[in-house]
């Protein structure tokens, strides 16, 4: 769907203005509202589903799987389905990458049960529904099933060296996966003025858009530009990548908590 | 006030959603008129409506639910309409809704279903391609609508013929995402609409904001645009499509009363003031007709007033929260509505914080309130 | 492992229902509005699917566009995370799954009225979350709820569940442990009648057995239905109630 000429240019000129003034009235700064519902598939080891106000949903599940570390070395994987894309297409390829690149800023020792095995962590995303770029909201989707993940309980020895076993486990003890996911921002840049979470009208009018990831307490690489629209994007002042990162670093410890 | 989100949390995936819909419809089971209207529209309940605005309880007809393949009746007296079909000499239900008898005209309808265009039906639509003398329209039904070159004004008034010009240019005038309002003129026999412009209350849209509704909360009426406090006007397409703007002249001149009232005359620019407080409908008519040769040659302009000023974007962007609050708690939007809940929402510095799942429930809460004490003070 | 005994002398399966018992069946409505026209929910057991129907809408591409009926269109995701054990390749454009889909179209292009919707699409999409067995069936109430949610004409419910054959007792409503152990048959009821709009075959069956396994079928489809009946009318009854109490 496109909007008019006389809409998008009433958009620009109403965010692009230094007295910005977003669509639904939001500060710069905030998001808008989702609701997180976890822990609804009992045969993954977490799951959550998470929609947005808008109705964007999508749903997350983590399995897991005992492999030896020594031939495994990516002990996270993440898989993307956007329902309605083809698993090649440039969207479904895009996100993936992004997501299997900053999900290794977790601490894979956690994942290490024995001096041979491992888990392996298998987080499957499937968005059913997006109205905006959907990166924000998987990853506070991946954060909120990984924060509810249990893995079984090891009862063997940790010393396997010597020894030929595979790890044993307990019957139904279960142990919490302690890991601090990172998170992902979407920025929309409009003239001189920076937006947190645009929303689809406008991501119509952005000049461009910031990803920024961020992980325990600061913002990590990578740093992305992504066109939000085919009309309106253009460059931007470096100054205002700062004033963005600037903004993340600010705000996201509280986004952290309000999910916890 | 600084929050910078909110996050409802759960244990458990669906079930708790669905409370979450419970609550927000059992929440406010109180006055919904529009959706009285869709559900026993063709019913004979005309006092209804002014009950439901006054807020008044009123013991409404038992209605019938059925559900698809269920006997409805055995009685073939009956016209079969709309979700029903006929079997071995009985009318069966082919939805799930609420049985409708209108004179010998049973109907099922559906609780639930896309736009249906109806002839007169004020619509709001957005062109979605541009073909052989024909614009396709999306307004939210089955089908796109059609508008037809014939069908709309062109510049240079309505008395000018149309050329073969104007069919290779037909893009300057309306393209792909270009939103206007128009009239239903007709519905092929397919049940897609034909549309017309041929009013100046018509045409392209400019100098605002559009938002969506369901359309089941647009109440079919009269007038579906309103002059709202603050300088705005909000067209509120019956297809659930809503677009809120500046109050233009056209606005006001629509407003005027026939006796051409001089305090809201004298807003309207020199090309319709030369009216003198004693003539009658006539000089009302008479200035529009002046306007629309004016305006006829900007009718298709793409360009926004250059005077928008950011309190006039920031009413529009209140009366855009507080639709979308009335919406979430599935409150049918009228004008008294919104000017109420508006009013309402002043509790509200933030216009962002009107977005929050418990400000809008309030917001729903005190237009149903202020609702029923009106209903009872009467 | 030791064998497990799929249906004990004492006239108990695995789970503790009887032969003639269903899974649990619990479903909701309209839980997607705003990604859809209808939309459902559905657990049998430990399926777990979410339909969405969109439409009737108008057609993305000329193709699809027929001038005398609405096009018909079902899509089925199956997750790689929806059986215990993760799948290691996407199902997507698998075999099984696109005649799934083809079965699906031919169930419900008899069951929807689909000439009062010319020049349309009606697209369904299923994500099946989980599942444990007679997924086919479940498929199909899913559907049939979504359907009706979205407000599309249809003749009549249709209803599906898979009735397995153990020696020579009949299981009703078969488990993904059952499912693999012995054959199966999977049936679509149209309404409360005892016509058929699906019969799935795919393994060996006693000619003779049929029958007895077919009754108990349709006898549990037609529970189902009441089932997805009941939910339609709460979730009608609370919006007429939202709507008229005033």
């Amino acid at each position: 769907m496109s909007l008019s000429v006389a809409e998008r240019s009433y958009l620009f000129d109403s965010l692009s203005s230094p007295q910005a003034l977003r669509p639904d009235g939001r500060l710069a700064h905030q998001l808008r509202p989702i609701e997180v519902y976890i822990d609804f598939l009992p045969s993954s080891n977490g799951s959550a589903r998470i929609i947005a106000s808008d109705g964007s949903e999508c749903i997350i599940s983590v399995k897991s799987k005992v492999v030896d570390h020594a031939v495994e070395k990516d002990l996270i994987q993440v898989d993307i389905d956007i329902a309605g894309e083809r698993d090649d297409s440039l969207l479904v390829e895009s996100i993936s990458s992004l997501f299997n690149k900053i999900i290794d800023t977790i601490d894979s020792s956690k994942l290490q049960l024995t001096q041979k095995y491992s888990f392996k962590i298998f987080i499957d995303v499937l968005v059913l529904s997006s109205y905006s770029y959907p990166v924000s909201l998987i990853s506070f989707g991946i954060y909120s099933a990984l924060k509810s993940t249990y893995l079984p309980k090891l009862i063997s020895s940790f010393d396997d060296l010597e020894v030929e076993e595979l790890p044993t486990f307990h019957d139904y003890d279960l142990v919490k996966l302690d890991v601090s996911p990172p998170l992902v921002f979407v920025l929309a840049i409009i003239g001189d003025n920076i937006f947190f979470d645009p929303a689809f009208n406008e991501s119509m009018v952005a000049n461009n858009g910031l990803i920024i990831s961020w992980s325990q307490g600061k913002v990590i690489a990578p740093v992305r530009t992504i066109a939000l629209n085919d009309t309106y994007v253009k460059g931007f002042k470096p100054r205002l990548v700062e004033d963005a990162i600037e903004l993340v670093n600010k705000y996201a410890q509280d986004i952290v908590k309000t999910l916890d | 006030m600084s929050a910078v989100i909110t996050v409802v949390k759960k244990n458990g995936g669906f079930q708790n959603a669905n409370m979450v819909l419970n609550k927000s419809i059992q929440g406010f089971v109180s006055s919904d008129e529009d959706e009285d209207n869709i559900l026993d529209n063709d019913i004979d309940i005309s006092s209804s409506e002014s009950d439901s605005e006054n807020g008044t309880s009123k013991d409404r007809l038992s209605f019938q639910i059925v559900t698809p393949g269920e006997l409805i009746t055995e009685d073939p007296i009956w016209m079969r309409g709309h979700g029903t079909y006929f079997l071995n000499e009985m009318t069966y239900s082919s939805v799930a809704g609420v049985v409708s008898r209108v004179n010998r005209l049973l109907s099922v309808i559906p609780l639930r279903g896309r736009y249906s265009p109806e002839t007169g039906d004020h619509v709001i639509g957005r062109i979605v391609e541009v073909g052989n003398k024909r614009w396709k329209v999306d307004i939210g039904a089955k089908q796109y609508a059609v508008l037809m070159l014939g069908s709309v004004n062109l510049p240079g008034g309505i008395l000018r013929r149309k050329s073969e010009s104007d069919e290779l240019q037909m893009r300057t005038f309306l393209k792909e995402g270009d939103l206007l309002n128009a009239e239903v003129q007709s519905l092929f026999q397919d049940g897609s609409a034909s549309l017309h412009t041929r009013s100046l209350k018509y045409g392209k849209l400019r100098n605002g904001l559009f938002i969506q509704v369901p359309s089941s909360l647009i109440v079919r009426a009269k007038n579906h645009t309103h002059n709202l406090p603050g300088n705005i006007t909000v067209v509120l397409g019956v297809n659930g499509y809503i677009w809120l703007r500046k109050t233009s002249q056209m606005d006001i001149a629509k407003d005027l009363p026939p006796g051409g009232s001089t305090g809201a005359g004298s807003t309207i620019k020199s090309n319709i003031g030369n009216q003198n407080g004693g003539l009658s409908a006539n000089s009302t008519n008479v200035s529009i007709t002046r306007l629309e040769e004016e305006s006829s040659w900007q009718i298709y302009s793409d360009e926004n007033d250059p005077d928008l000023s950011n309190s006039i974007r920031i009413t529009i962007t209140r009366y855009a929260n507080v639709i979308k609050a009335l919406a979430y708690c599935e409150i049918g939007i009228t004008q008294e509505r919104i000017v109420s809940a508006y009013e309402a929402s002043m509790a509200y510095p933030n216009i962002g914080s009107l977005i929050e799942r418990e400000v809008m429930e309030s917001l729903g809460a005190d237009v149903i309130n202020g609702e029923k004490m009106r209903g009872n003070a009467v | 492992m030791s064998r497990l005994e799929i249906y004990s002398p004492e006239g108990l399966r695995l789970d503790g229902r009887r032969w003639n018992e269903l899974r649990r069946f619990e479903s909701s409505i309209n839980t997607h509005p705003h990604a859809s026209d209808g939309s459902s929910y559905l657990e049998q057991g430990n399926n777990k699917i979410i339909t969405l129907v969109k439409g009737p809408k108008e057609p993305n591409t000329r193709s699809q566009l027929d001038p005398n009926k609405a096009t018909l269109r079902v899509t089925t995701n199956i997750t790689q995370f929806s059986k215990f054990e993760r799948s290691k390749s996407s199902h997507k454009n698998e075999r099984r799954v696109l005649e799934i889909q083809t079965s699906l179209v031919r169930t419900f292009e008899k069951a929807i009225m689909l000439h009062i919707y010319p020049r349309t699409m009606i697209d369904i999409e299923v994500h099946v979350l989980q599942q444990d067995g007679g997924i086919m069936g479940s498929l199909i109430n899913g559907i049939t709820l979504a359907l009706v949610d979205a407000g599309i004409a249809m003749w009549e419910y249709i209803s599906g569940v898979t009735v397995g054959l153990y020696d020579t007792t009949p299981l009703l409503d078969v488990n993904s442990l059952e499912e693999n152990a012995m054959s199966s048959v999977t049936l679509g009821v149209v309404g409360k009648s005892e016509k058929l709009s699906l019969l799935l075959v795919e393994d060996k069956i006693p000619l003779d057995r049929l029958e007895s396994v077919l009754a108990i079928g349709i006898a549990g489809a037609h529970r189902i239905r009441d089932l997805m009946d009941q939910e339609l009318r709460k979730h009608a009854k609370k919006r007429v109630k939202h709507a008229s109490s005033n």
